[in-house]
């Protein structure tokens, strides 16, 4: 117990700051904790979803020039294979960099190899200007080989936006768990404001008010000083001065 | 009343709730587990309220009846509160109504839970959820009486605030020494069954929760399945074992080891209950076995584990009881009003006042034949005064009332009317499961929050028994 009415009031407000310091801190790292996940949410996976998204589109894009080739616009078909393989190539960097969910670096392995398996099979009418290319070597080839390709880049997409919605809901959870320090903080500083009340009254108020009841009442009966004050504060040796000086004057 | 001397007192309950907490914060930190910070801001406000009344608050000298009682009720009340802090910081399944039942059936070691995926909790949050148990198993204020230094006064007030009637009588001890033999049995009988448990082939972590559990006679397993999960006869033996043991009175298991004269072979309430646990299993064993649920040997094991289970208010299960024969159950809800020996971890009626019961309906037909014959009652080999008599009679009748009010206010719910009684039955006796709806394989999340909050009055009743919360609220018309 302390015994100096100064610290007992600045270890009960002491307290009291220190619980309001805790509770800041802890929902500061919460919150801290909801925006790193809500970063990563947006940079990590929509990043992939977006180039998967790209991906997609170039291997559609490509898909025409192809057909182009076949029908003998072989130019526009040429520089349409040109412009789409670079998207794809520009896109899967951006996904290939950007690895985030558990076996994704497996998905993209798997949309690499396929692409290029794809692309082997078109790349020589690129600079080749005599080969005919045939609707019978599209179906027999080509188409399948695309939707084996497409298929890899769905997946991956499909595993990001998964990863995407797992995210948040575990964003649910984390405002949750930053909300809550404030809310249990308010109540238990209301709660302990109200202790403090109590304490200060009862040590510290009610031995006053006793101590000048007392006075009061030696003035009318001028019998020594009984107050029941229990603490070893100041307040007692208050207590103690007064009783002293009253034995002085008394003689 | 000196409110200072319990606000004090009220500390120390924070300060020990402080310390588990922290415990299972360092197993959130050491797994990285989302429930630290949660677990870490629990334990200080713990310990920041738990130290502030010692600023103030000059040391006790002595406290009244009165002030023994708030502290022992009021303390129940806290326990509950901060148990459930962390539970709601974390979030997940536990809304404001669940994490309160889930705190108070912890601490009162009822084991009722309203958890559907328990296997989902991080590892610090079950341990924390099994500590409550323990901390409630024989009563944080025993402990802080264990740890304070206390005068005797203090100590003898609270100590036979907190504990039953009957197992006052049944001590032979001092008030120091009763809290030094129920804490050696309690830590004992904690650590060999977490030795014995990892033996049989248990995770370390699982045996330490499910031995908090089992010598509390709790119930929460950190299995979605309880000890089923196991399937494992070794594990089922030892747990059916120490429940046996945690139900029976901490002073009779002292003594037997101590070697002293009143031990369990010479008590005749020991000796009835063990009978009464045997037959029931008997029962069970053959009704299953001869309605074609399972060969005889499953039947014996499921009989066993389930009937000692519910018996002793521990609250495991090894099968689902919820699809058993109906006469399996009335027998298992039977074991479920009995509950286990006072002066054990188990909460309820308690079979020595069945027994009294019991020897009281004899004597009142021995009086029916010899209207003017003196007859005394005699618990081993003691007679039994008159008013502790109509105290137990009194007792059973309030606790029937008790659990037949819940029930009505459940239906009242549009609960169903065997899940109602069930749940009632369960929860005032500090059993954990009931059936219907909250059966030995379900749990209590489906029933309406204004329920919960009805069976959470119902556990705190049956663990600090009706007539010390009576007495309690009584405190301000006696002045």
């Amino acid at each position: 117990m302390i015994k100096k009415l100064k610290y007992k009031i600045l270890a009960g407000f002491g307290l009291l700051i220190g619980m309001l310091i805790l509770a800041g801190t802890v929902s500061i790292l919460e919150f801290a904790r909801l925006s790193r996940s809500v970063t990563s949410l947006l940079e990590n996976n929509y990043k992939t979803i977006k180039a998967s998204k790209s991906m997609l589109e170039a291997l559609e894009r490509e898909d025409s020039g192809i057909l182009l080739l076949i029908l003998g616009q072989r130019k526009e078909g040429q520089n349409i294979l040109r412009s789409s393989d670079s998207l794809f190539e520009a896109a899967f960097i951006i996904a290939s960099d950007n690895v985030t969910e558990p076996h994704e670096d497996e998905y993209i392995g798997e949309v690499s190899h396929d692409y290029s398996s794809y692309k082997s099979e078109w790349e020589h009418l690129l600079v080749d200007v005599k080969t005919e290319a045939s609707i019978a070597w599209y179906n027999d080839t080509i188409h399948k080989e695309f939707l084996e390709v497409k298929n890899a880049v769905n997946e991956l997409m499909t595993l990001n936006q998964n990863g995407m919605y797992n995210m948040a809901s575990q964003l649910k959870e984390k405002s949750h768990r930053a909300l809550m320090p404030g809310i249990v903080s308010i109540i238990a500083a209301v709660v302990f404001s109200l202790l403090l009340n109590f304490f200060i009254s009862r040590y510290f108020v009610s031995p006053i008010i006793q101590l000048v009841e007392a006075l009061q009442n030696h003035n009318i009966t001028s019998r020594s000083l009984k107050v029941s004050i229990t603490s070893k504060d100041e307040i007692k040796m208050l207590e103690n001065e007064i009783n002293g000086l009253i034995r002085r004057i008394s003689g | 009343m000196r409110r200072e001397y319990v606000i004090k007192y009220l500390g120390y309950v924070l300060l020990f709730n402080a310390i588990f907490l922290f415990i299972s914060c360092l197993i959130s930190v050491s797994a990285g587990e989302s429930s630290a910070l949660p677990l870490f801001f629990s334990g200080m406000i713990c310990m920041i309220f738990g130290f502030f009344p010692m600023i103030f608050v000059e040391p006790i000298p002595e406290l009244s009846f009165n002030e023994g009682i708030s502290i022992s009720v009021i303390g129940w009340l806290i326990n509950c509160i901060v148990g459930m802090l962390p539970y709601i910081m974390w979030g997940g399944e536990f809304t404001l109504a669940n994490a309160w039942f889930e705190s108070v059936s912890g601490f009162t070691t009822t084991g009722s839970s309203i958890l559907n995926d328990v296997e989902s909790l991080p590892r610090g949050l079950l341990f924390w959820r099994s500590s409550t148990h323990w901390i409630g198993g024989i009563g944080v204020i025993m402990f802080v009486l264990l740890i304070l230094p206390t005068s005797q006064n203090a100590r003898f007030q609270l100590l036979y605030t907190e504990m039953s009637d009957l197992s006052k009588t049944n001590f032979g001890f001092r008030a120091k020494r009763t809290i030094y033999v129920i804490a050696i049995v309690y830590i004992g009988l904690t650590v060999m069954e977490t030795l014995l448990l990892t033996i049989a082939g248990m995770d370390f972590f699982d045996a330490v929760n499910h031995s908090f559990a089992t010598v509390a006679t709790g119930g929460f397993s950190t299995r979605n399945l309880s000890i089923a999960s196991y399937n494992n006869l070794m594990i089922e033996v030892i747990i059916i074992v120490f429940m046996i043991l945690s139900g029976i009175h901490f002073g009779l298991l002292f003594n037997t080891l101590a070697g002293e004269k009143q031990n369990l072979f010479t008590s005749k309430v020991v000796r009835a209950y063990l009978l009464f646990l045997f037959t029931g299993t008997v029962l069970v064993t053959f009704k299953l076995y001869f309605d074609g649920y399972f060969p005889f040997g499953e039947s014996l094991r499921a009989a066993a584990f389930q009937v000692v289970s519910l018996g002793t208010t521990t609250g495991f299960a090894t099968k689902d009881t919820a699809h058993w024969p109906a006469f399996t159950q009335l027998i298992l809800i039977y074991f479920m009003i009995q509950c286990a020996m006072a002066g054990s971890t188990s909460g309820g009626l308690k079979f020595d006042r069945m027994f009294i019961f019991f020897k009281s309906i004899r004597k009142q037909f021995v009086l029916i034949r010899h209207p003017n014959a003196l007859i005394t009652l005699k618990v081993n080999n003691q007679t039994l005064s008159e008013q502790m008599e109509g105290k137990v009679m009194d007792f059973i009748l309030l606790y029937i009332l008790t659990f037949f009010i819940t029930t009505l206010l459940l239906t009242l719910l549009n609960v169903d009317l065997f899940t109602a009684f069930s749940a009632s039955v369960a929860t005032i006796g500090n059993v954990g499961p009931g059936f219907g709806q909250v059966g030995s394989m379900g749990n209590f999340a489906g029933l309406p929050d204004a329920g919960k909050f009805i069976l959470t009055i119902n556990m705190l009743m049956g663990r600090l028994e009706i007539l010390s919360i009576i007495a309690f609220l009584m405190i301000g018309r006696n002045r």
